[in-house]
């Protein structure tokens, strides 16, 4: 019991010689995980508005708006219908980041970012639009190589 | 009369006020407080006579213990804020007959006894060397009875308390 | 003259010297614990985190409870803090160098530490509140008990320098004290961070069971008073350890009052050091403590005093 006495004392003298483990948030940017789940991120020349996303949602959080163009095709061809997306948002005031949306995309037209930095003084602020969901796709990171030593993952090549 | 002498009367009349305060109060904490006013006021006292070690003996043991433990002894018993009821004995005026004489006997005995007598003080008097020389040199022996008798007293206690305890209550185990 | 500026120093060291040794804890404690501790109040290191927090203090309501007994729970603050302030007036910082030079200057700084308690047990009663009450309790059985070995252990000094005054102890002071006088050293402090209700010894104000114990109903200054209290506590505590123990200003080289103001400082992250490494005590380990180690181990101190002054002197 004695020698336990001198044992704590030594482990708070030996903590506290080390380094602290305390990140300055504000001052110092973190290094977040390339997976964080930090906001929803939009590529949207890959989106075909096939609504996966929005039905998938349990908060019912996206919305999306779209038409459908027909472009006139070559020669004696039928006209091809297109898809064109008017409106892709999302209220985080909703979102609970599961994730869900990101699996169930089919073309891979939605990502994790690890930005998040996007708190608003008001609750309706917090539904971002589309311009704003591809700008978060720049601070997407590249994702890891899947093994140690495989080859660059092919965003990167 | 000499600063002193001003002195001494002024923590006198305080000493004096609170012991009234003390026992008119109709609440119980507010009288154990007074008590610690009384008890400075007498160590002040002390202090004007020069008589420094036991000044600040009585501010240990009286305002530093003795009110502590009463103070303990009355919160763990009932501490309500405010006046209670019942504080009153129904002695009161037996009391104050008791406490009247007894002071009419004190004042008159040293009156008569020490009538024109005058001590001059000197600084120093009542230091702790001097204090020291006095009860281990002169009084050795009253000093060495006082000690018997209150190892007697300690002896008595734990006798009590054990008794209780072998009577089933229960104590926390050693942790 | 000497007199009004040796007191003005006192009161200077009494507003700073506790600010200090608070701050000194926010940031040891903090890396102890792999933190940072305040890092923004003044800039460099949140060295002005306490003013800051003396800001905030001042600025809030002082609120009264109401079924609280009014004048007791607005002087209990005071009865916590003046003590300190007083018992700082008879500590040497160097040779000749005291605000006042008590004959009796132990016994005076042990009277008047002992007073300081009863602000937290007028505070702990006077809140109406239950927690406080409990607190309150406990600050008195703890006083009760660690008042005597603390006493004891100082007597063991005092005999071993035949003098009562604080002056006279570190003049009489040798370096074999510190190991002839480590039992009484040891007692002494143990008995001193109790009687500071200083964790781990902080039952009366366990946060986790009695919410903050005597303290709990008080916000704004008068909180601040009590904080103070505490950290001038823990300044006392540890000048008194130093003169007594530790040679007080003796030491190579160095002016004498950086050696009074380093050993106090080198105590005082000893405070802190233990408060941050150990779980606290429960009440009756805290009984147990002092009446079945500490009480013994200063009687033997006292034996083991008395019988090499007698010897030495023969």
């Amino acid at each position: 019991m004695k020698l336990g006495l001198a044992k704590g004392l030594a482990v708070t003298l030996r903590t506290m010689m080390k380094r602290s483990v305390t990140r300055q948030y504000p001052d110092v940017s973190p290094d977040l995980a390339p997976r964080s789940r930090g906001v929803i991120a939009l590529f949207e020349e890959n989106c075909t508005v096939c609504m996966l996303c929005a039905r998938e949602c349990p908060d019912w959080c996206i919305y999306i708006d779209s038409h459908k163009e027909t472009l006139p095709a070559e020669g004696s061809a039928r006209a091809r219908s297109r898809n064109v997306l008017d409106r892709f948002a999302i209220d985080y005031s909703l979102c609970m980041y599961c994730g869900i949306c990101i699996e169930v995309c089919p073309f891979d037209a939605l990502f994790w970012s690890p930005e998040f930095e996007y708190a608003a003084y008001d609750i309706a602020e917090l539904t971002h639009e589309r311009d704003r969901l591809r700008e978060w796709m720049w601070t997407v990171p590249p994702p890891p190589a899947h093994e140690p030593n495989a080859d660059p993952p092919k965003e990167l090549r | 009369m000499t600063a002193a002498e001003i002195v001494f009367t002024a923590l006198g009349v305080v000493a004096l006020g609170a012991g009234v305060c003390t026992v008119t109060t109709k609440q119980l904490v507010h009288a154990a407080l007074w008590l610690v006013v009384s008890f400075g006021a007498v160590a002040g006292m002390y202090l004007v006579l020069t008589a420094e070690f036991v000044a600040w003996v009585q501010v240990l043991i009286y305002v530093g213990a003795i009110v502590v433990l009463l103070l303990f002894g009355i919160m763990l018993t009932r501490a309500p804020v405010g006046p209670s009821e019942g504080l009153n004995s129904r002695n009161r005026f037996a009391a104050l007959l008791v406490a009247g004489s007894t002071a009419v006997v004190l004042v008159t005995l040293l009156w008569r006894g020490f009538r024109d007598a005058r001590i001059e003080l000197e600084p120093g008097g009542g230091s702790g060397d001097a204090l020291g020389a006095a009860i281990f040199r002169q009084w050795v022996l009253p000093f060495e009875v006082l000690s018997v008798l209150l190892l007697a007293a300690l002896v008595g206690a734990i006798v009590l308390s054990k008794s209780r305890a072998d009577r089933g209550s229960r104590t926390p185990k050693e942790g | 003259m000497r007199d009004v500026v040796a007191l003005a120093l006192v009161t200077v060291a009494f507003l700073v010297l506790p600010l200090l040794i608070g701050q000194t804890e926010h940031k040891v404690m903090a890396h102890m614990q792999n933190r940072l501790g305040p890092m923004y109040a003044g800039g460099f290191h949140g060295w002005a985190q306490l003013i800051a927090d003396g800001v905030k203090f001042a600025q809030k309501e002082d609120v009264v409870p109401e079924r609280a007994d009014r004048r007791i729970f607005l002087l209990a603050p005071g009865v916590a803090l003046v003590p300190y302030l007083v018992v700082l007036a008879v500590i040497p910082v160097g040779p000749g160098q005291v605000a006042i030079d008590l004959s009796l200057g132990l016994f005076f700084a042990l009277a008047v530490m002992g007073i300081g308690v009863i602000g937290s047990i007028m505070a702990g009663w006077a809140s109406a509140n239950k927690f406080s009450l409990l607190g309150g309790i406990r600050s008195a059985a703890q006083l009760v008990s660690y008042e005597l070995p603390m006493v004891l252990a100082a007597a063991s000094f005092a005999m071993a320098a035949g003098t009562l005054s604080l002056t006279g102890i570190v003049e009489e002071w040798r370096w074999y004290w510190l190991f002839w006088q480590a039992g009484a050293a040891a007692v002494f402090f143990v008995a001193g961070l109790a009687e500071l209700r200083r964790p781990p010894f902080d039952m009366p104000i366990a946060d986790s069971e009695i919410i903050f114990g005597p303290y709990t109903e008080y916000g704004g200054l008068r909180f601040a008073f009590f904080l103070l209290a505490e950290y001038a506590g823990i300044l006392v505590l540890c000048a008194l350890t130093t003169v007594l123990y530790l040679g007080g200003w003796k030491g190579p080289l160095l002016p004498d009052a950086a050696w009074t103001l380093i050993k106090v400082f080198a105590l005082a992250f000893i405070v802190i050091w233990v408060r941050v490494s150990f779980p606290r005590m429960r009440e009756d380990q805290l009984q147990r403590l002092a009446w079945v180690w500490l009480v013994p181990i200063s009687l033997a101190q006292l034996a083991l005093t008395g019988v090499v002054k007698v010897v030495t002197d023969l």
